[in-house]
């Protein structure tokens, strides 16, 4: 057998490392997707090839974070090597040794936003925007990317670092979030006043199968990704949506979800979450690789698998096929969103409440954005947290105009007691600082 | 007294070693046709007191060249795969047969076998006149359940039949198709020779301990090789490399570079025992689940083709004929060494007469070439090595402790072996920055190696406590376990059962047993633990035998 795509897999399954011992989050989650990958003998398959992880450097975290009160108090190795093995993966596709690569790693990331007092969602560092950012960095012809989630819970910590960034543009598919956590990810969260539109949540009502999985891809997330022309497509392949995941309660199967990495073709896959380990993870994963490789998967199929049982309610599908005509008319129209939604003024505001059920930390923030027609918009996020720390971040982002680079340093350079630390992010200097 | 014979291509080399010493060497011609005529012309050519050899160790390509050759009698296959990739992409002849059946990565069945089914096969198998058949489940090595279902329903109609499980203990599906196949399919030729053998040595009046050499630098009693015959495919290059691990007792990281005619063998030893390749060996393009030691070959050897292009000197990889002072066409590093005056065979007025064209259009003086030829040969083969250990440097590893404290291999000293050894040390002791050590008896290493390997063997055992289940493939243990069965009792069991069972598995003796791997997981349903899923490699180590200096 011969991969028709270079493929290559970054597999970390951190056999050492757990949230705590009963987590879904353990040492056993990837333990029989090793098991099944072996057996099938996936890394037999000519130009199929397994790399080494590596570590994210403080510097690559702090591209995508403000990390309090820092960067190593934030995180462990087991995160550094999850980055780290995202990253490899990149590196691996962008220096052409494959075409394709999937970074089968643990923990997950998607939950985890710019700004990091603590763990949420089993998430402290975001793998795909540490990522992507280290991408950016060292490749800069790589101008435009496009995440698409397909983890069951919706990425607010993707959706949140990408809020005002209209070069990334982040498309997520969830289990609606009126029945599951974390809650977010509405089709009015449609993304910041320079990113209108470039955001764009696809909630789906609970039990949704192969049907409506594969009508979202086909009808709305493949036009939308034609359009945009992304240089590069990033999936945060979580995999509890799947039938057997138990804490989620949606109906997609294995082999949907190889059918939906063949067609959406991403360059770079990402595990998220997903915590059916015996009976879906094993299935999913092999699906995933097979389709990434372009080989056939057609005979990937649980064990236990009842289509009959789980298949789309009709008037679910009805729902979603409104849906999605509804956010394709949105995509058409969102170089007018920013006229609509604007209020004329030089600044936008947003005020957010975030927990972190993982450490069980609150947070509070006051997003500030420059509305700017030449640049994306240099923003600052004043957050304070339970914790007793209170932070300023300013983002001064890729392709920065003057002004919006000067103003980004005026607001570093004032003098503040009233927080703990003030940080900088200059995108396109690659200078990321903390004053104390 | 022990003998060790290596079988090669050209030459069969042939040691004689009586309490810690070298007694005598021989080296006849190998005579593809009659093996063991070849083996017993060694013998004769050693001129020793025959009654005193209570050991013979045999490393042969016997198995290697009928599967690389496809000299071997129709085979059958018939296997049970489940979902998964299409098992047809793994059929290697028409006479494979896939039948009901399923296994999952817990050993749990979900499909079960059909008997009326497996007796059609067998029926077609047999009307096609076949004698040998494999059987093969997906995940056999959790459960062998299907695998010997299948072998009870067709065991009076085969003659040679083997069981995938029986193979390895290690997971992969293709693997173990190729792997089965090979192993039944060479049956019969091992079955032929091993009786040939003991008929000639018969006649010669002994009957000793006969062993073969395995791809994993050790050896096992020719009961096991009668039933596991595709162990001693590729048994060439560990008779090498354990040659060097039996003339250099260092500790650390030893590269072993065995330089012969076509290609140079580069393998690693560290402190006497060899490295293996993580699942299993190549032969012939097929990968297998044979444990075989980690060996790059790469094409630049004595009689490799020297050539220029575009001014730049290249050697090998092609071999093209003999050396030039042998009577071949083109010029190689042999012929170098003849114009540098150090062959003690040859004609060096041929090489020059080969190598005059090349110095003249390089405007290089004859021997200041020769000097380049094998310099450019040295710092080949140090490229390899480099790649070679950079590859072991970079393998996945799947721990954060492993991430974190991974130590780096960096070899301390180079053993160069065969034939042309000694005359290219200089050149390679001058590109590589380590020790280069050309140990005495370096010509007959392979036959050295055969020799003194101890015979090996190894376990994998899985225990699953959740389901009160240890699975043994090797040896075909299956057995119900207190739920409270804890890491040590497995390992204490393991031990235990590769000792009861080391004739079986074909060692003389279990006396160095190591555990190479041991994984626990606590399995976690719900919100509570269920059990522990455990899994463990234990061996009798691979290296020499104590009896060696």
């Amino acid at each position: 057998m011969k991969a028709r795509y270079k493929t290559g897999l970054i597999f970390f399954p951190a056999y050492d490392w757990k949230i705590s011992p009963t987590h879904p989050e353990r040492e056993e989650r990837l333990l029989y997707t090793q098991d099944q990958i072996l057996e099938e003998g996936l890394l037999d398959i000519e130009d199929i090839y397994e790399f080494k992880a590596g570590f994210a450097s403080e510097e690559d975290i702090s591209r995508a974070h403000f990390c309090v009160p820092d960067v190593s108090s934030r995180i462990t190795p087991s995160h550094n090597i999850s980055a780290g093995g995202c990253i490899e993966a990149a590196r691996h596709v962008l220096e052409g040794d494959v075409k394709k690569a999937f970074a089968l790693v643990r923990p997950p990331g998607h939950h985890s936003m710019r700004v990091v007092h603590g763990a949420r969602g089993f998430c402290n560092i975001n793998i795909e925007a540490i990522m992507i950012e280290w991408i950016r960095h060292h490749y800069p012809k790589i101008k435009k990317v496009a995440i698409v989630d397909t983890d069951c819970h919706h990425g607010d910590g993707s959706q949140d670092i990408y809020w005002h960034d209209p070069n990334v543009l982040y498309i997520s598919l969830h289990q609606d979030g009126r029945t599951l956590y974390p809650g977010s990810g509405f089709p009015n969260e449609f993304g910041g006043p320079n990113a209108m539109g470039l955001t764009v949540n696809i909630p789906l009502p609970p039990h949704t199968s192969d049907a409506g999985f594969l009508h979202v891809i086909e009808t709305l997330v493949l036009p939308v990704l034609d359009e945009f022309k992304p240089d590069l497509i990033i999936n945060s392949a979580g995999q509890d949506n799947h039938y057997s995941d138990p804490i989620t309660a949606m109906a997609f199967t294995a082999g949907g979800y190889a059918r939906l990495n063949d067609m959406l073709c991403p360059d770079i896959c990402v595990l998220e979450g997903g915590y059916s380990i015996e009976a879906a993870l094993p299935y999913v994963n092999t699906g995933i690789i097979l389709a990434l490789a372009g080989l056939d998967y057609s005979y990937i199929k649980e064990p236990d698998l009842d289509l009959d049982q789980i298949r789309d309610d009709p008037k679910s599908l009805e729902y979603i096929k409104q849906l999605c005509e509804q956010l394709l008319i949105r995509w058409h129209e969102k170089d007018k969103l920013k006229d609509k939604y604007s209020s004329g003024e030089e600044y936008s505001k947003r005020n957010k409440s975030i927990y972190y059920d993982t450490d069980g930390i609150s947070e509070t923030q006051t997003e500030v954005i420059r509305i700017c027609d030449e640049c994306p918009g240099v923003f600052k996020i004043d957050s304070a947290a339970s914790t007793g720390y209170r932070i300023l971040g300013i983002h001064i982002p890729h392709g920065a105009c003057k002004a919006c680079r000067d103003k980004g340093y005026e607001w570093f350079d004032k003098p503040d007691s009233e927080f703990y630390a003030v940080y900088l992010q200059d995108m396109d200097n690659d200078i990321f600082k903390v004053k104390k | 007294m022990i003998l060790g014979v290596d079988i090669g291509g050209t030459h069969t080399d042939a040691i004689c070693i009586k309490t810690g010493t070298i007694i005598n060497s021989a080296k006849v011609t190998t005579d593809k046709e009659n093996l063991v005529g070849s083996i017993v012309g060694a013998i004769n050519e050693l001129d020793i007191d025959l009654p005193k050899i209570d050991r013979i160790v045999l490393s042969t390509t016997l198995s290697t060249n009928a599967i690389i050759e496809k000299k071997y009698g129709l085979t059958g296959m018939i296997a049970s795969a489940g979902p998964g990739i299409d098992p047809k992409n793994y059929f290697l002849t028409d006479n494979f047969y896939l039948v009901d059946g399923a296994i999952d990565h817990r050993g749990r069945e979900y499909v079960p076998i059909n008997r009326d089914q497996i007796t059609t096969v067998a029926g077609k198998l047999k009307d096609k006149g076949i004698t040998g058949v494999g059987i093969v489940s997906k995940f056999s090595v959790r459960n062998p359940l299907h695998e010997e279902s299948i072998y009870n329903l067709i065991s009076n109609d085969f003659s040679y039949i083997s069981l995938g499980h029986q193979m390895s203990g290690n997971l992969n599906f293709s693997r173990r198709i190729n792997t089965t196949y090979f192993n039944t399919a060479v049956m019969p030729t091992q079955d032929v020779f091993m009786k040939s053998v003991s008929g000639a040595l018969g006649k010669l009046g002994i009957m000793p301990q006969i062993l073969f050499l395995k791809a994993d630098g050790g050896t096992y009693m020719a009961s096991a090789a009668n039933r596991l015959p595709v162990e001693t495919i590729m048994s060439g290059p560990a008779a090498s490399i354990m040659g060097g691990a039996a003339l250099n007792k260092d500790k650390g990281a030893s590269l072993v570079l065995d330089i012969g005619g076509t290609t140079t063998d580069i393998g690693l030893l560290v402190d006497g025992v060899p490295v293996m390749e993580p699942l299993g060996v190549s032969i012939g393009g097929a990968k297998t689940l044979v444990r075989g030691l980690n060996v790059l070959s790469v094409g630049a050897g004595g009689d490799s083709r020297v050539y220029t292009k575009r001014d730049k000197l290249f050697v090998g990889p092609q071999r093209d004929g003999p050396p030039a002072a042998m009577g071949g066409k083109s010029p190689t590093p042999t012929d170098a060494l003849a114009i540098l005056g150090v062959l003690d065979f040859g004609d060096a007025k041929k090489a020059e007469h080969a190598l005059s064209p090349l110095a003249h259009a390089m405007g290089k003086d004859l021997k200041d070439l020769a000097k380049d030829i094998l310099t450019t040969l040295a710092k080949g083969i140090k490229q390899a090595s480099a790649s070679f250990i950079d590859e072991l440097n970079t393998k996945p590893v799947y721990t954060i402790h492993e991430m974190l404290h991974q130590e780096l291999i960096r070899p301390d000293r180079v053993i160069i072996i065969g034939g042309p050894a000694r005359n290219l040390k200089p050149y390679i002791a001058d590109v590589f920055d380590i020790p280069c050590i050309v140990p005495e008896y370096c010509e007959v290493a392979n036959a050295l190696g055969a020799a003194l390997a101890r015979t090996t063997a190894q376990i994998t055992i899985m225990a699953d406590t959740q389901m009160r289940r240890l699975v043994c493939p090797e040896i075909g243990i299956e057995k119900e376990i207190p739920s409270h069965y804890s890491m040590d009792d497995i390992k204490t069991f393991g031990i235990k059962a590769l000792k009861d069972n080391a004739s079986y598995l074909g060692l003389t003796d279990a006396l160095d047993v190591d555990v190479v791997e041991a994984q626990s997981f606590n399995m976690v349903r719900g919100f509570s633990t269920a059990g522990k899923n455990m899994r463990l490699k234990i061996q009798s180590t691979p290296g020499i035998i104590p009896e060696w200096r």
